[in-house]
């Protein structure tokens, strides 16, 4: 099952809207980088999709609240994630 | 596990390149491989032995070194992308005739070959790019 880390801003591209469209049962979401700005839209109160991951350091450099419906991890999380799932399908454009 | 990576932005770009570096650092830490690091497209900049970023920000260049050295990573720069952004080894400096070369010590230059043999010898790759 597959990872897709998304990593741009839903206010600037079409790369989480992408990515939800090709997720599939039994695949996981992680927010990284501008990503995380996605927790300030649709993903706060229910996400479209589950489960949704975040990495924590990067939503705290932006100042964003982590809601309780997604994971926050660390970069030790962040490398499990990528080891349990597998291809890691990475979108930003 | 074995992992590899793909870089396809240049350092301070935006916040990818760091994210790789960033990213190898905690699988190494966590005890899995890393098989290579390539560089590809604006990525070959993060190859550039002549970025010099103010003192109060973070060095990727010095950080790539630094775990090239500790772990003997395999750093390698596309040949092709590398010689359109003027990222040049000293062979392939004297080779077109350049008036300087500035691939940094840790790297080195190869063809995209080395992405496809990554992926087929790797459990995992991870892309980071935008």
């Amino acid at each position: 099952m597959s990872l897709h880390i998304v990593s741009k801003s839903p206010f600037s591209s079409t790369a989480l809207s992408d990515c939800l469209d090709a997720f599939a049962e039994g695949d996981a979401l992680l927010l990284i980088e501008d990503g995380v700005y996605a927790l300030s839209g649709r993903m706060s109160e229910r996400p479209a999709v589950q489960p949704v991951y975040c990495l924590a350091a990067d939503a705290a450099a932006r100042g964003l609240q982590i809601p309780d419906s997604v994971t926050a991890v660390d970069d030790a999380g962040w490398v499990a994630l990528c080891a349990e799932h597998n291809p890691v399908v990475s979108w930003f454009k | 596990m074995k992992f590899s990576l793909a870089v396809y932005s240049a350092p301070h770009s935006s916040q990818a390149a760091a994210s790789a570096l960033r990213f190898a650092r905690a699988l190494l830490r966590e005890g899995h491989q890393l098989y290579r690091v390539f560089f590809y497209c604006d990525g070959v900049h993060n190859g550039s032995s002549l970025s010099a970023p103010p003192q109060d920000e973070t060095d990727l260049l010095a950080g790539w070194q630094a775990l090239q050295q500790q772990h003997q990573l395999d750093l390698v720069v596309c040949i092709a992308a590398a010689q359109r952004r003027g990222v040049l080894s000293d062979s392939e400096a004297s080779r077109l005739e350049k008036p300087a070369a500035n691939l940094a010590a840790g790297f080195e230059l190869a063809g995209l070959g080395q992405l496809a043999d990554a992926v087929a010898q790797s459990d995992r790759l991870v892309t980071f790019g935008g």
